[in-house]
């Protein structure tokens, strides 16, 4: 073994200067959410892509699904955003309670939206739409919708509402832990940089899928 | 972060939150005005993009961090998003025209 490698780890790397002017913790975060982004974006570009192409006009979202109930989905969303930076807030000032209150309240705010996605996915299953089209002879297929409609829909939903139940498990354990007094005011922050993203996402997903005439 | 110092520093995510409902409801009510289909389309991608940075603005804090953190993010996502897409357009418009209608 030569000498080099007995040398300890802060040797070689000591920090320095940080280049983003943040912690590890918090640049670790950013990178992971750059990268989720980036997920998301391919996702939202093979959407459009499958859009363009579609054989056959892509459906007005009116006809399907009801987009006042979706836009309830979003104030729901966008409501636990804001309950969850009052509680990074919180959290940074040393007020636990006003910090676990609106975890809490985040954390319904998710259910209320895992809730509303389920019974929108199991009313558009109802419906007749499959991850491969919608059924012959069903709701869905009289109204002329393509094959790349339900896919794109179980797809982009489906990823979303996955990030709101790893997000919701996160918040979860957050919470416990902020209770017992065991979460540093960072711990809440980078639960709150990941909730806030699956915020972020859906604003596209709700404008670019639902709100975007066809 | 400093917002924390600021007299109220909850303000911020209420103002957020109030704004981000307006303009929600403002790409709602948009639908209903028949507005020619080019102009809606840029009206919603504008405000959809109002939103993604008041969100990570205001709520992910990204105004406070460093300069360079917030390029990382807008610009990693964002080049890489339009890259995507440059290329997926003209394969698209490629395939739709072989294809028989």
């Amino acid at each position: 073994m030569s000498a080099s490698h007995a040398v300890p780890m802060d040797a070689h790397w000591g920090g320095g200067a940080s280049p983003f002017g943040a912690t590890w913790q918090k640049t670790m975060m950013w990178i992971f959410i750059v990268t989720d982004g980036l997920l998301f974006s391919g996702l939202l570009c093979g959407y459009g892509y499958l859009r363009m192409l579609s054989p056959v006009p892509w459906p007005e979202t009116t006809l399907v699904f009801s987009i006042p109930f979706i836009a309830f989905m979003t104030f729901v969303l966008i409501t636990s955003s804001m309950w969850m930076g009052t509680a990074v807030t919180a959290a940074r000032l040393g007020d636990r309670k006003k910090a676990l209150n609106n975890l809490i309240l985040t954390i319904l705010g998710g259910l209320i939206f895992l809730g509303c996605q389920a019974y929108e996915w199991s009313h558009i299953i109802h419906e007749g739409a499959r991850l491969t089209g919608a059924l012959p002879g069903s709701e869905l297929a009289q109204l002329g919708v393509p094959p790349q409609f339900p896919a794109s829909f179980f797809l982009l939903t489906g990823f979303h509402g996955s990030h709101v139940f790893s997000g919701l498990v996160i918040l979860i354990i957050t919470a416990i832990r902020t209770g017992l007094g065991k979460t540093p005011a960072q711990g809440v922050e980078m639960a709150g940089l990941y909730w806030h993203f699956v915020d972020l996402v859906w604003v596209f997903i709700f404008t670019l899928f639902y709100l975007l005439p066809s | 972060m400093s917002d924390t110092a600021s007299p109220n520093p909850y303000r911020i995510y209420r103002t957020t939150w109030v704004i981000l409902l307006i303009i929600t409801l403002a790409m709602l009510a948009a639908e209903r005005f028949h507005m020619p289909r080019f102009a809606l389309v840029l009206f919603l991608l504008s405000f959809m993009m109002v939103k993604a940075v008041m969100i990570s603005g205001n709520f992910m804090h990204l105004r406070h961090e460093h300069r360079r953190m917030a390029y990382l993010v807008g610009i990693g996502i964002l080049v890489t998003s339009l890259i995507l897409f440059a290329f997926l357009t003209p394969e698209a418009a490629h395939v739709l025209a072989k294809t028989p209608r």
